[in-house]
């Protein structure tokens, strides 16, 4: 499915004019205000504004510590001590899932720093220089974009070893494709501008083209098409640790709490249902995001 | 539009009558496990308790240990045995009157066949002979047939004949296969093991009907049975991994036989009149290891620190009940020679103090190994907080049997939770052997399949006595040796520290009559009666 | 067909053999990479050196890597994906096995994901911009931000343990094992074939649950795919021109603009259906459903190489294929590429 997202942006490349380059800090606050004025978007906003403060500021909002055990009072329902109960060693729902919010965000954020550049690169150099740099590059993002992204992530995770880094590592492995396509798609329609066509005559280098110009101008649809990627990552992520693949014990990823919790599901609901309802705004919160700024950067995709 | 709304309430009317429907047919036996550990069902290569549990029904015994008191031994395929007077060998007269599934009659041969098969293919069930020093060179002139009948099995060394009676009892290599049958599908001399992988050649009060591996096997009674005909028509098992699942369907009568349920799900059930929990002992014992290769644990200091700070009570309460009871030494429970419970225990301030005189007084970093299933990572969680409070700061590696112990055998690893020592047969050498034994602690010996060796601890004087023990053939003599193992091994600080023995629990529905779960795996279903509701 | 057309043809297909050599050498390299020791699999844990070394040897092991690649690519070349450890049989029987239980999983799924996705997505345009539309955005964005493994636990508790009207773990009930004729391996139409009406609602009852749940995220993706395609032809002249005419807003919608999107969605059906054997893997966990996926999954746990390289390998095949394919009725059906 990731593919054809792609190919629809590929359909309907971004134009330049999209608000970053001029009076950027203006222009930043005007399509922030434009961004919040739906309510769905601004919804998405807010959610993951949450999800950065209860990172940052997770050891004064957190009401306990989420490793430490509690063997005397395991499996509690959710009360005024511990409001979204407690889980098989006595641990903290709450502060865990606080906690987790760290997790998450690493692995996002992990994520994101190598797909977006790696994308980037590879999609603007193989749209840019085409022939065979453009064959070699676009036949390996078709290998990797003939197997399914879990399904992937799952074999390298397989074959590097269960834990956060690894999880990341295949992760990004599987996510790189589509933004390189994406990168390519865009470059291809900015190669022949006059914009770049002035650079070329007036001698730019070709590295100078591509990073000063040609990646700027791909930059809008790039960071919608990662944002939407986050909430992919995030279910991943999820995925894998669900399957005992991702974060080791004691780390309180929200996935791994669920696939632990689900031996005790059916007398101590919360231990399920709270990491789930969490991984579900959040990633629905970048789902929004996503949404909202293609709207905002591109109108005619709607 | 008024037709199909009424062929809807149709549906759904028969939908909800096919729910309430649920109750498993009396002439049938339908039991979930976890068939992951059934990988081939060739009893010269299968591992594990789930495959024993299904050849025991599949195929015979020369003998059989009593379910209740397993130092009892029971005719089974023979009806006579004796003990030379040199204590060297044991002839078995067997039953002239069975027939394989075949058709085909069980002789004296089959039974030479099937334990030279083991040894000469050299697969996983080999290493059990091995231990007690038959090869596949010497098979031959040791396992003879004597009559069409008769046959004799030869010791290579000064052994303790219950030990040999016991491995015919109880390992999941001596089940006597049919020599003609599984020679007609052999492939390339492999001793029909391609084919036994899927197929059962055997005698045993089942037939073997459907295998679909990794999703359910289908047996169906066997009338020509030599023993008593069972009652039960048709075994069904399945495949099932979600414990949940099993307790719902259990609770329904969806299901007969549970077994492999996590231990949430049998605790809710402990109320449940109908059903009845039934907790086996099995030998294996549950332990947290550490590594002699590894510096710092080589310290015996560090390693009595390590010892008397794991929570055993905290672990044997909330952790192990319904896998295991409480066990600190590496013999079993309830044999004459296994000692009382050393109970260790360190406060924070002694183990802080022997880390100290260690020369770690601010402890160290290290890594604990689990498999990443209920109870070790459970236990590997509650190790890990226990350590931090003497400063030790270790990160858990879960993963696979394969993963945890591939890194054992490999020596790779710092403190493992883990479980083995075999334990099958009622006798201190079945975990001793496993467990302590190390005759070459050298890289180069790999050793793989003793304990001893992968933990890399070597005590000299406990290989001496192992080896003393199992030639000797006077219980006294041999009980003494065993206590004196032990007491060495708990004042020498091995790298091995049980801390309980595994429990096998099964959920029966109470429509189920003698389901026995046997202390060996081996669990016969042949006298198993379902009543109606 | 021209000649550049059959030179385009030609150039496709050398792409597809290419694609098909990165991905034997990228199930290759997993393979080799997994950390889990595949001997160790087959022996035990237990099992004494002398008889891994010989297992070691027997599985070609002890051969350099690239000797083993070759053997490798000429094996697969020739059909042969060797036997699993896990089962012990071909991995090609294996699969074979597995499959119709994936299909038939993903094939309810799909209809469940065509049924509501794209009336959903129809809704969504003719009401741009209403509460209806940014509804039907909240709801696909659902669809695709809840963990599916999640929504499978859940369901199974309020509709297996609570209110009992699905069934519970598997395809069947137990009872009906082997109590119907196997003719195609899909239960739902080899129970009505052998007249077993009580088996074909236990099977109806238990695969109801886990395919809607495997649907819901084809329902998001099909829905918005429609509302974009949707709005697309809304906007153009001939629309405008048909309302003009005075044509009802239901003929507008129906006859003209939707039969326009047909060709559209149908490659877009293709692709979702790819994307459910992803979330099978997940769906077949939960369920304890004997597909594809969880045969996948039983091996990459296993290390058994065998089954995980060819199961890898054929869901790329897969997903090659239904790309090829939606490319293929793209080409064929859409007006634009035919004129």
């Amino acid at each position: 499915m990731k593919n054809q997202q792609t190919l629809r942006h590929a359909d309907f490349p971004l134009s330049p004019r999209a608000g970053v380059m001029p009076g950027k800090g203006a222009a930043f606050l005007k399509s922030f205000r434009k961004l919040c004025r739906n309510p769905l978007s601004a919804s998405g906003v807010v959610i993951v504004a949450v999800l950065l403060i209860l990172a940052m500021a997770a050891p004064w909002i957190a009401t306990h510590d989420p490793l430490v055990q509690d063997l005397s009072r395991v499996l509690s329902a959710p009360s005024a001590a511990h409001w979204f109960g407690t889980d098989e060693y006595g641990r903290d729902i709450f502060s865990r899932i606080v906690y987790g919010s760290r997790v998450t965000l690493y692995i996002i954020f992990l994520v994101t720093i190598i797909v977006g550049p790696i994308g980037l690169l590879i999609g603007t150099v193989s749209g840019y220089f085409g022939g065979w740099v453009d064959s070699v590059f676009m036949r390996i993002t078709d290998i990797f974009i003939s197997f399914p992204s879990l399904v992937l992530a799952l074999a390298f995770v397989a074959a590097l070893g269960p834990g956060l880094e690894h999880a990341v590592i295949a992760i990004a492995l599987t996510s790189w494709p589509p933004v390189a396509r994406l990168a390519r798609a865009e470059t291809m329609t900015f190669r022949k501008s006059d914009y770049v066509v002035a650079a070329q005559l007036q001698g730019a280098s070709a590295a100078r083209i591509l990073f000063h110009y040609i990646a700027i101008m791909c930059l809008p649809s790039l960071i919608v098409r990662l944002t939407m990627n986050m909430a992919t990552v995030i279910l991943t992520a999820a995925a894998l640790g669900f399957l005992g693949l991702g974060a080791q014990p004691p780390l309180p990823e929200w996935g791994a709490m669920i696939s632990t919790g689900r031996s005790y599901m059916l007398e101590s609901w919360w231990l399920v249902a709270f990491p789930g309802a969490a991984i579900m705004l959040v990633s629905l919160a970048f789902n929004l995001l996503g949404d909202g700024l293609r709207d905002l950067l591109d109108p005619r995709t709607e | 539009m008024a037709l199909l709304k009424r062929c809807l309430i149709g549906l759904l009317g028969l939908w909800l009558t096919a729910s309430a429907s649920a109750n498993t047919p009396s002439d049938q036996l339908i039991i979930a496990l976890k068939m992951s550990n059934i990988l081939s069902l060739d009893p010269a290569a299968a591992t594990g308790n789930d495959i024993a549990f299904v050849n025991a029904n599949l195929y015979d015994t020369l003998i059989e240990l009593d379910v209740a008191d397993p130092t009892v031994i029971h005719p089974a395929l023979a009806t006579d045995w004796e003990v030379a007077d040199d204590s060297m060998a044991i002839t078995f007269t067997l039953r002239d009157d069975v027939e394989f599934h075949s058709g085909n009659p069980l002789t004296a041969a089959d039974v030479v066949w099937s334990i030279e098969r083991v040894l000469d293919l050299n697969l996983a069930l080999a290493t059990t002979w091995k231990a007690l020093g038959f090869t596949r060179e010497n098979v031959a002139q040791l396992v003879t047939q004597t009559g069409e009948h008769e046959l004799e099995i030869a010791f290579p060394r000064q052994l303790d004949p219950k030990l040999v009676m016991y491995t015919l009892a109880t390992s999941p290599s001596a089940f006597i296969l049919d020599q003609q049958e599984v020679m007609a599908h052999e492939h390339e001399g492999d001793w029909g093991n391609r084919w036994l992988t899927t197929n059962a050649a055997g005698s045993g009060a089942f037939v073997l009907g459907q295998w679909i591996p990794q999703d359910r096997i289908v047996m169906a009674k066997n009338d020509r049975y030599w023993g008593e005909t069972p009652v039960i028509e048709r075994v069904v098992m399945r495949n099932l991994k979600e414990s949940q699942t099993m307790r719902l369907m259990i609770e329904r009568g969806d299901l007969d036989v549970a077994i492999g349920m996590s231990v949430p799900d049998i605790r809710s059930l402990e109320n449940a009149e109908q059903l009845e929990i039934q907790t086996t002992q099995r030998g294996t014992l549950y332990y947290v290891a550490v590594s002699m290769n590894n510096d710092i644990l080589a310290d015996e200091r560090v390693r009595r620190a390590i010892r008397g700070t794991i929570n055993y009570a905290g672990i044997n309460d909330s952790i192990m009940p319904y896998y295991g009871i409480f066990h600190q030494r590496p013999v079993k429970l309830g044999l004459p020679a296994t000692l009382p419970e050393p109970m260790y225990s360190l406060t924070t301030e002694e183990a802080r103090a022997l880390m100290a005189e260690a020369g770690y007084p601010n402890g160290f970093t290290t890594t604990i190994r689990a498999l990443n299933e209920s109870p070790f990572i459970n236990v590997a969680i509650n190790l890990q907080s226990s350590l931090e409070r003497i400063g030790i700061n270790a990160e858990i590696l879960s993963g696979t049997g394969n993963q945890v112990y591939g890194a054992m055998r490999d020596r790779r690893f710092d403190i493992i939770v883990g479980r083995g020592g075999g334990g099958f047969a009622p006798h201190p050498d079945s975990n001793l052997t496993p467990l302590l034994l190390n005759p070459d602690n050298s890289d180069e010996a790999r050793l793989t399949n003793f304990q001893g060796w992968r933990t890399g601890y070597q005590n000299t004087r406990i290989n001496e006595l192992i080896t003393e023990a199992v030639a000797e053939a006077d219980s006294d003599v041999q009980n003494a040796l065993y206590a004196e193992v032990q007491s060495i091994y708990e004042e020498d600080v091995g790298a091995l520290f049980p801390f309980s023995q595994m429990i096998n629990t099964v959920v029966v529905g109470g429509q189920v009559e003698g389901y026995r779960d046997d202390p060996s795996a081996m669990t016969r279903l042949r006298s198993v009666t379902k009543t109606r509701e | 067909m021209t000649r550049s057309r059959y030179l385009g043809l030609l150039r496709k297909l050398g792409v597809i053999a290419i694609t098909l050599f990165g991905l034997l050498t990228m199930t290759f390299i997993i393979g080799r990479l997994m950390p889990i020791d595949p001997v160790l699999a087959v022996v035990g844990p237990d099992a004494d050196s002398s008889t891994y070394e010989q297992v070691f040897r027997e599985m070609g092991l002890d051969r350099p890597v690239w000797v083993q690649y070759q053997y490798y690519l000429q094996a697969m070349l020739s059909g042969d994906f060797g036997r699993a450890i896990l089962t012990g049989s071909p991995v090609v029987d294996d699969i074979l096995r597995v499959l119709p239980a994936t299909i038939e999983l993903a094939t309810v799924a799909i209809l469940v994901g065509v049924g509501l996705g794209i009336p959903l997505g129809v809704y969504a345009a003719t009401h741009r911009g209403r509460l209806g539309d940014h509804l039907t955005r909240l709801i696909t964005l659902f669809g695709y931000s809840t963990p599916v493994f999640w929504v499978g636990m859940v369901g199974l508790i309020v509709f297996y343990a609570w209110l009992n009207w699905a069934g519970a773990a598997g395809r069947i009930g137990f009872a009906y094992d082997g109590m119907f004729e196997s003719y195609t391996g899909f239960y739902l139409i080899d129970t009505l074939l052998s007249g077993n009406l009580e088996a074909f609602f236990s099977a109806l009852r238990h695969i109801a649950l886990p395919a809607l749940i495997l649907g819901l995220n084809s329902v998001s993706f099909l829905g918005r795919m429609t509302r974009s395609f949707m709005l697309e032809q809304l906007s153009q002249e001939y629309i405008k021109t048909a309302r003009v005419k005075g044509l009802s807003e239901r003929s507008v919608i129906w006859k003209h603009a939707f039969k326009n999107i047909r060709v559209q969605l149908l490659t877009i059906v293709a692709l979702a259906y790819g994307g459910l054997l992803e979330g099978a893997v997940l769906i077949e966990t939960v369920f304890a459903w004997p597909g594809f996926g969880q045969y996948l999954t039983d091996s990459l746990l296993m290390g058994d190489m065998n089954a995980v390289m060819a199961s890898v390998l054929f869901i790329g095949l897969v997903f090659v294929f239904l790309n090829l394919l939606s490319d293929v009725l793209y080409t064929l059906f859409d007006p634009r590429t035919r004129s």
